[in-house]
C-alpha cells in the first residue's frame, strides 16, 4: 500500500500550444505545430512526443465521441485540453490539483491571450512564435505568480486587505471610477494598488485580465532601467488595445451605467453614494456611509457601479452645479450613451456615425497628434500599447502612429463605431471586439478603464478624465501608501479560507507558504471538499476527518467556507460519538469566523 | 452508450463488449464513411480499427514517456478510463452518464478479476493469455466472448440493484434457526455423504452453499478446507447468477416463476457455462438490455450463427480460487464448481478440489521461484546477488526436474499436447545457463532473463494443460457423476421444500426500516463487516407494485441513487485517507464511519490511512480486496491483535438534529455486531 503522500499542488507542470494545420502531410514534423511550449527548455523530442501523441489521441477520441476532449488524464499528470479549430491548447499539472481548476486555469489563459492579442489565429499570422512565446510565458508567469496552494484551486483576484484600510479610501476609490464615467466613452473601470485590486466595477474575470498589463507595467516601471517616461514621478498615462469578446461586451451593455442616476436621488437600496454629497475630499463625506464597505472594497463599488438596467438614453445628463465643471466642457457628448447598443437609440446612432465620420475624415490617428499633442512614448507590452503623457503636450508630433493603434482606426473606419462588426475573425471563432485600455498610474495606483476605441482621438474626454481624477488619485495614493500591514495575524488555533464565488476573492487566515507543513492537511481536505461542491450541486456541507485532521466545508450560492481547527484532543477510534469535537466544528466555524467578516448563518 | 475493450500491446482487440447504442454509433459512423452498396466491416474490424490509434499511442507513451493514459473526458461527458496489466490494456467506455470514472475503473478490474477466476495461472503469462483470450477458431472465441460479455452483463445489473454488490460485501439472509439447521444439514448430510461417495472421482468437497438469488442462507465448509476469500465468494455469486438468472427487479413472484420456468434447467441440466444464450438474463428485467435495433440484430446474428449445443450440462466449471494453507498463500488454485438450480432463484453451489491440484501448487512455487529469480537478476548488479542465488538456482533446477519426471506418468500423459509442451520445457534448462550463474558473468545475466520469462510462459503452459484444456472425452470420471449430482440436488430440494416460498420473500425483504422504530428520521442504513466480508442493510424496493416505507418508485428510487452516489463519495474520501464523512446534501444528512475493532470488541484508535492516487484499483472486496491490505496495514502497529475493520452508513431526514444523528450511529454501531454475531432482529 502506498505511504503517505504529501499532495503536490502545482499548478502548471506543462503547457502547449498545437498548431494542427502545420501537420498535416506525412512528412511534416511535429515541431512544425508546436507554437508554444512550456517550459520552454523540455527537449524537443519531449515536445514532440507529448504534443503529437497528445494531439494525436485527443483527436482520436473526439471522433469517437463526436465532441472534443476536456480531461485528459495520465498517472502522473492531469491534462486539460481546449480545441478551436486546429489549435489545441494542453494544460498540464500535479493530479492534486483539481480538475476543475485546471481547466478554470486553461481558460483564462487562453482568454487573457485573446484579450491583449485578439484572435489566435490572426495573431500568429501577424506576429513571430517568439514574440507571442513571449506573451504566453508571462501570462502564465502572471496566473501562477506568487500563488499559494489554495490559489491552485480557487482562483482568486488579489485584493487588498481591506480590514487595515480605511473603509473612506474604498468607497473613495468607488467614486472615483464613477466619476470617470460620466464621460460615455468611458465602459468600466477599476483602480489597482501594488497589483491588488482596490475598488472594481468590473465583473472578476475582466479584472483579473485588466491586472495582467497593470502588473506589467508596474514591473516594468520599478526596473531601474525601464521606460523613462513610465518611471517620471508624476503621473503617466498610457493605452493598449484590447479585445472583448461579444458576450463581454453585451454584458456590459446589459448593465448600463445610468450617467444621471448618480446625481439624482432616486432611492436604491444598497448604494451608499447617493447619500453623500459626492464629496472629493474624505472629510466631507459622512462616516455613517461608509459602514457597508466593511466587507470589502469591490462589494461595495459592485453594487454602486451595476445599478439596475435604466435606459441611459432617457436619462438626460444634468449635472449637480456642485460638481466639477468640466463636465460641462462637452454637453453633446454627455447626451450621447455609449453602452446603448445604438439600435435602439437613434441619436446614439447618428452620434456614432458623427464621432466616425469626424475620424476618418480628420485623417485617422495623425488628428489626435495634431489637435491633442499626444507623444508616443514608449510602447508597452510588447508591440501593442501607446503612453501619453499630458505634460509634453507642447511638442506634438505626428509620430503617434502605432501601428496596432492605426489598425483600430482602421478596424473602426470599416464597421460602426462600437467597431462590433469590425474585428470579425474567421467566422469559426466568436467575434472578438477591440476596445482600448486606458490606464492612469500614480506611483503604485493604477486607475484603469476600459473605454471605446476613439476616446484615444477624443482629447476632450480624455482630458477631463484625466483631469477629473488626478487629484483624487493622487489623494488615494497618499493615504493608501501609508498603510502600515496590520501586525503579523495572531497565532489562532484555527486554519480557515472564505472563497466568494462571485466576487472571486478569498478571505484566509492561512500563511501560504510553500514550507508550511501543517497547513497541507487543510489544503488537501479543502481541494477535495471543493471538487466534491463543484460536481454536487446539493450539497451544502460536509465534515471529513482522516486520523489527525477534521475539516469542515460549507457553501451557498454567493461563497465556500473551509475551516480546520487546531488542536483539540483528536484521539477517536472512528466510531460514531456524538461527543466527538469533529462534529461541533460548524458551531465554532460560525463563531470564529465572525470576527473575520465571514457570515455563515 | 457502453463499452469494455481489452486489447494486446500489438493493437488486437481480445475482447469487447458493448452495448446496443454504442454499438450502433460505431455502426453509424462507418456506415457514414462506407460507400453505398458496399457491405458494413465486422463489427469486430470497425472497433479495433477506431480503438487502434488510442491503444497504440498509450502503448508509446509507456515506452517513451514511462507514463500512461488514465482516462478521457470529453465535452459531451463521455468517460475513457484505460488501464493496463501486463501486456493488455482494458479501456471502458460510457457515454450515457450512468457511470463514473470510479465505477469504469471498477469494471475493469472486475472484468480482470472474472478473467483471473476463469483462466488461472494462465494470467500470468500475456503471451498464453492472449492466445486464450482470443482463440483462432471463430466458433470457439465466439462463444467464450459471449460468456464473458454476459458474465459482464450480469455484474453490472446486480451491481446497479443489489447493496450487497454495491459495498462489495456478502449479505446473509437474517433467519439464525434456518441458518444454523442449514448448515448442520449441509455438513451432516450433504458433503460428508458426498465425499464419502465412490462417484465423486476423486474430487473432494471443500464449500457448499445455499443462494437465494444474490444472498447467502447457509454456508458450509469442510474442515480441512482454507476459508474461501470474499472477492472469490462474490465472483462465484456473479457466476451463479449469470447461469440461473433471478429477476431482483420484480417483487411480485409470479410472473418471475412463469419467466424462470421457461428457461428453468430440468434438473440434471446444470452448468449450461458457456453456453448460455446471451441476453437471456436481462429479458425480464429493464428494457435496457433488449435488442430491438434490427441493424445490431444483424451483427448480432454473426454471432448467434456460431451457436453451438452446450457442452455436458454435468460437466462442471473449473474456476481458479485463493486457498491459503499452512505453507503459504496460493492463488487461483483450481477447483470445480457445481451449480445445482434447486427452484427458480435458489440454488446449490459446491465447490470440489480437483485430485490434481497438487501440480498447480508446484507450478505456482516454480513460478513465483523463477518470478525472483528474474528480479535478483534485474536488480542485482552486484555479483552477490547472484551468488546467493547460486544454491537455490541448483535446488530449483533438481526440484523442477524432479517434477516434470512426475509429471510425465501423470493421468495427462496421455494427452499429445502435454507431451508437447514436456518436450518443449525439458531442453530449456541448458547446461550453460547453470555455467553462467556459477561464472557469475555480468554480460549472461541479461541474457537470462528471456530465459526466465520463457521458463514461466512454460510453466503456465503446463498449468494451462493440466486445468485448462478440456481432455475429452474418455473413460475415466473426472468428477462427480451426474447421478451423484442429481441425488444432492434432491436431498437438499426435500430439505427446503417447506421453506421455499418463504426464502424467496425473505430474500426480498432480508431486514426492513419497520424493525427500527427506535430511529425516529433515520431513513437508510448499510453495515459491514469487513473482516467477514458480509454486510446488512434494509432492503431498498423499488417497484411500482410495491408500498414500501420508503413510499412508491420514484421516492424509493431517489434514495436508491442517494445510495448508490453516497457509497461511491465515501470511496472517493476513504481513498484520500478521510474514515469519517458527514455530508448535509438537499433534505438529507448522511453519515460514514469506519473504524477498527480487535476481538474481544474494544474500539481502537485511528490511525492514518494511506492516501492512494486516483487510479489506484477501486475500493471493494470484489477484485481487489482493499480492506485486507487495511486491516494488514493497521496491524502493523498492533502486532498479535485480530484487527477487524467496520464500515457504517447512515441516511437521515436533514431536519434531525446532528447530535441525535449521531446518537443513532452510535448506537446502531454497537447494535448491530453484538457479540451473538445474530444482529437485531
Amino acid at each position: 500500500m502506498a505511504e503517505l503522500l504529501s499532495p503536490d499542488l502545482r499548478g502548471c507542470t506543462y503547457f502547449f500550444l498545437y498548431d494542427g494545420s502545420k501537420v498535416k502531410e506525412e512528412g511534416d514534423a511535429t515541431r512544425e505545430g508546436i507554437c508554444y511550449f512550456y517550459p520552454e527548455e523540455t527537449p524537443m523530442d519531449k515536445q514532440e512526443l507529448l504534443c503529437g501523441q497528445l494531439a494525436g489521441v485527443a483527436r482520436c477520441v473526439s471522433e469517437l465521441s463526436s465532441s472534443s476532449v476536456r480531461v485528459l488524464r495520465l498517472r502522473r499528470n492531469k491534462y486539460a485540453i481546449r480545441r478551436k479549430d486546429d489549435f489545441l491548447w494542453a494544460l498540464g499539472s500535479s493530479v492534486d490539483v483539481p480538475t476543475i481548476s485546471v481547466c478554470e486555469l486553461l481558460d483564462q489563459l487562453i482568454d487573457l491571450f485573446c484579450f491583449y492579442n485578439g484572435s489566435v489565429r490572426q495573431s500568429y499570422q501577424r506576429n513571430s512564435r517568439e514574440v507571442l512565446a513571449m506573451r504566453w510565458a508571462q501570462y502564465l508567469s502572471h496566473l501562477q505568480a506568487g500563488s499559494s496552494e489554495l490559489h491552485h484551486i480557487f482562483s482568486c483576484l488579489k485584493t487588498i486587505d481591506a480590514t487595515n484600510v480605511d473603509p473612506l479610501l474604498l468607497l473613495k476609490a468607488a467614486l472615483i471610477l464613477q466619476a470617470c464615467q460620466r464621460c460615455p466613452l468611458v465602459l468600466v473601470g477599476c483602480i489597482l494598488f501594488r497589483g491588488r485590486v482596490v475598488s472594481t466595477q468590473m465583473s472578476p474575470n475582466l479584472t483579473m485580465k485588466v491586472m495582467v498589463h497593470e502588473s506589467e507595467t508596474y514591473n516594468k516601471a520599478h526596473k531601474p532601467n525601464g521606460p523613462s517616461t513610465s518611471s517620471s514621478s508624476g503621473g503617466t498615462v498610457s493605452s493598449i488595445t484590447v479585445f472583448l469578446t461579444m458576450s463581454e461586451l453585451q454584458y456590459l451593455q446589459s448593465t448600463p451605467v445610468d450617467k444621471g442616476f448618480k446625481f439624482h436621488s432616486t432611492p436604491h437600496k444598497d448604494t451608499i453614494p447617493k447619500k453623500t454629497r459626492l464629496s472629493r475630499t474624505l472629510s466631507d463625506t459622512p462616516s455613517t456611509d461608509s459602514e457597508p464597505s466593511d466587507a470589502g472594497s469591490t462589494h461595495s463599488s459592485q453594487k454602486v457601479s451595476f445599478s439596475p438596467c435604466l435606459s441611459a438614453s432617457d436619462n438626460v445628463f444634468s449635472p449637480d452645479p456642485s460638481e466639477n465643471t468640466t463636465d460641462l466642457l462637452h454637453p453633446p457628448m454627455q447626451s450621447q450613451c455609449p453602452l446603448s447598443n445604438g439600435k435602439s437609440s437613434h441619436d446614439a446612432e447618428e452620434d456614432e456615425s458623427f464621432y466616425h465620420s469626424f475620424h476618418t475624415n480628420g485623417g485617422g490617428m495623425s488628428q489626435i497628434g495634431d489637435s491633442s499633442g499626444l507623444e508616443e512614448n514608449s510602447h508597452l507590452n510588447g508591440a501593442c500599447g501607446t503612453v501619453f503623457d499630458f505634460r509634453a503636450a507642447e511638442c506634438g508630433n505626428e509620430e503617434s502612429h502605432d501601428h496596432k493603434v492605426g489598425e483600430d482606426s482602421r478596424r473602426g473606419s470599416g464597421g460602426s463605431a462600437h467597431g462590433c462588426s469590425g474585428a470579425t475573425n474567421s467566422h469559426n471563432e466568436s467575434p472578438l471586439v477591440p476596445m482600448t485600455l486606458y490606464l492612469h498610474r500614480v506611483k503604485g495606483l493604477v486607475l484603469v478603464l476600459l473605454v471605446e476605441p476613439h476616446f484615444l482621438s477624443d482629447t476632450a474626454s480624455m482630458e477631463e478624465v484625466y483631469h477629473s481624477s488626478l487629484a483624487a488619485l493622487n489623494g488615494l495614493e497618499a493615504h493608501l501608501r501609508t498603510i502600515i500591514p496590520g501586525p503579523p495575524g495572531v497565532q489562532v488555533p484555527y486554519v480557515f479560507a472564505h472563497f466568494d464565488c462571485t466576487q472571486s476573492t478569498m478571505t484566509s487566515n492561512l500563511s501560504g507558504r510553500p514550507g508550511a507543513t501543517h497547513e497541507r492537511p487543510f489544503v488537501r481536505a479543502t481541494s477535495l471538499l471543493h471538487s466534491h461542491f463543484c460536481n454536487t450541486e446539493t450539497l451544502q456541507e460536509a465534515i471529513i476527518r482522516s486520523a489527525g485532521a477534521a475539516v469542515y466545508g460549507t457553501r451557498s450560492v454567493a461563497q465556500e467556507t473551509y475551516f480546520l481547527q487546531h488542536g483539540g484532543s483528536l484521539r477517536n477510534s472512528g466510531i460514531p460519538n456524538h461527543q466527538d469535537s469533529a462534529f461541533t466544528l460548524p458551531t465554532k466555524a460560525r463563531h470564529r469566523l465572525l470576527k473575520h467578516g465571514v457570515n455563515l448563518l | 452508450m457502453k463499452c469494455l475493450l481489452i486489447a494486446s500491446e500489438s493493437a488486437e482487440v481480445l475482447f469487447n463488449w458493448t452495448d446496443p447504442e454504442f454499438q450502433q454509433k460505431i455502426q453509424e459512423q462507418y456506415g457514414a464513411s462506407q460507400e453505398e452498396g458496399q457491405r458494413l466491416p465486422a463489427f469486430e474490424d470497425s472497433i479495433s480499427t477506431l480503438f487502434a490509434p488510442i491503444i497504440i499511442s498509450c502503448i508509446t507513451m509507456v515506452d517513451r514517456l514511462g507514463d500512461s493514459y488514465a482516462s478521457f473526458t470529453t465535452e459531451n461527458n463521455h468517460i475513457y478510463v484505460l488501464h493496463q496489466f501486463d501486456e493488455c490494456l482494458y479501456i471502458a467506455v460510457n457515454g450515457d452518464g450512468e457511470e463514473g470514472e470510479d465505477d469504469l475503473r471498477r469494471k475493469i478490474y472486475v472484468m480482470k478479476k472474472m478473467i483471473e477466476v476463469l483462466f488461472g495461472m494462465v494470467t500470468l503469462s500475456s503471451n498464453l493469455l492472449r492466445r486464450e483470450l482470443r482463440p483462432q477458431d471463430t466458433e470457439q472465441r465466439a462463444r467464450l466472448w459471449k460468456h464473458l460479455q454476459s458474465l459482464l452483463e450480469t455484474y453490472s445489473h446486480i451491481r446497479e440493484n443489489d447493496q450487497s454488490f454495491l459495498v462489495e460485501a456478502v449479505e446473509r439472509l437474517i433467519h439464525p434457526t434456518l441458518c444454523e439447521q442449514c448448515i448442520e444439514f449441509l455438513e451432516r448430510r450433504l458433503v460428508q455423504q458426498l465425499n464419502s461417495s465412490i462417484e465423486r472421482a476423486g474430487e473432494e468437497v471443500m464449500h457448499a452453499f445455499i443462494l437465494v438469488h444474490t444472498k447467502l442462507l447457509a454456508f458450509y465448509s469442510s474442515r480441512n478446507a482454507s476459508t474461501l476469500v470474499t472477492s472469490d465468494l462474490l465472483t462465484l455469486i456473479i457466476m451463479a447468477q449469470n447461469m440461473y438468472p433471478s429477476c431482483i427487479d420484480l417483487d411480485d413472484p409470479s410472473p418471475e416463476v412463469g419467466d424462470a420456468k421457461r428457461k428453468a434447467p430440468v434438473p440434471g441440466f446444470f452448468n449450461l457455462g458457456v453456453g448460455t444464450p446471451r441476453g437471456v438474463p436481462f429479458k425480464c428485467s429493464s428494457p435496457v438490455f433488449e435488442f430491438v435495433d434490427p441493424d445490431i440484430q444483424m451483427a448480432e446474428d454473426s454471432l448467434q450463427t456460431l451457436e453451438v449445443p452446450p457442452p455436458d450440462p454435468s460437466t462442471p466449471r473449473r474456476v481458479f480460487l485463493e486457498v491459503s494453507l499452512k505453507e503459504g498463500l496460493y492463488p487461483m488454485m483450481p477447483h470445480s464448481m457445481y451449480c445445482l438450480p434447486l427452484w427458480p432463484g435458489i440454488t446449490l453451489v459446491l465447490l470440489t478440489k480437483i485430485p490434481t491440484s497438487a501440480v498447480a501448487m508446484s507450478v505456482y512455487t516454480y513460478l513465483e521461484a523463477f518470478a525472483k529469480l528474474e528480479k535478483r537478476l534485474r536488480e542485482g548488479q552486484e555479483g552477490s546477488a547472484a551468488t546467493r542465488g547460486q544454491p537455490t538456482i541448483h535446488d530449483l533446477r533438481s526440484k523442477l526436474d524432479k517434477f516434470i519426471k512426475a509429471l510425465g506418468p501423470s493421468d495427462i500423459q496421455e494427452d499429445q499436447a502435454s507431451t508437447e509442451s514436456k518436450c518443449a520445457t525439458a531442453p530449456c534448462w541448458p547446461q550453460y545457463v547453470i555455467a553462467d550463474l556459477l561464472n557469475n558473468e555480468f554480460s549472461f545475466r541479461f541474457s537470462l532473463i528471456p530465459w526466465c520469462k520463457n521458463m514461466k510462459t512454460q510453466l503456465c503452459g503446463i498449468y494451462r494443460q493440466c486445468f485448462l484444456i478440456d481432455p475429452g472425452p474418455s473413460d475415466v470420471p473426472r468428477h462427480l457423476s451426474p447421478g451423484l449430482q442429481e441425488r444432492a440436488q434432491t436431498l437438499v430440494q426435500e430439505k427446503l421444500m417447506d421453506w421455499k416460498d418463504f426464502l424467496l420473500v425473505k430474500s426480498r425483504r432480508n431486514i426492513t426500516m419497520v424493525s427500527y422504530p427506535d430511529f425516529p428520521g433515520l431513513i437508510h442504513f448499510i453495515c459491514v463487516d469487513r473482516s467477514t466480508g458480509q454486510m446488512i442493510a434494509p432492503s431498498l424496493n423499488i417497484t411500482e407494485r410495491n408500498t414500501s416505507e420508503l413510499g412508491k418508485g420514484p421516492v424509493a428510487q431517489f434514495i436508491k441513487s442517494k445510495v448508490w452516489s453516497l457509497v461511491n463519495t465515501t470511496r472517493r474520501y476513504l481513498q484520500k485517507g478521510y474514515s469519517t464523512v458527514t455530508l448535509r446534501d438537499g433534505d438529507f444528512y448522511f453519515c460514514y464511519f469506519l473504524w477498527f475493532e480487535n476481538e474481544t470488541g474494544y474500539k481502537l484508535e485511528a490511525v492514518d490511512l494511506p492516501i492512494l492516487p486516483d487510479d489506484s484499483p477501486p475500493i471493494g472486496m470484489l477484485s481487489w480486496d482493499y480492506y485486507r491490505k487495511l486491516r494488514r496495514y493497521y496491524s502493523k502497529n498492533h502486532q498479535g491483535e485480530v484487527v477487524k475493520c467496520y464500515e457504517l452508513l447512515t441516511v437521515h431526514l436533514g431536519v434531525i438534529p446532528s447530535e441525535i444523528i449521531l446518537q443513532h450511529c452510535r448506537q446502531l454501531a454497537s447494535k448491530l455486531w453484538e457479540p451473538s454475531r445474530n444482529p437485531l432482529l
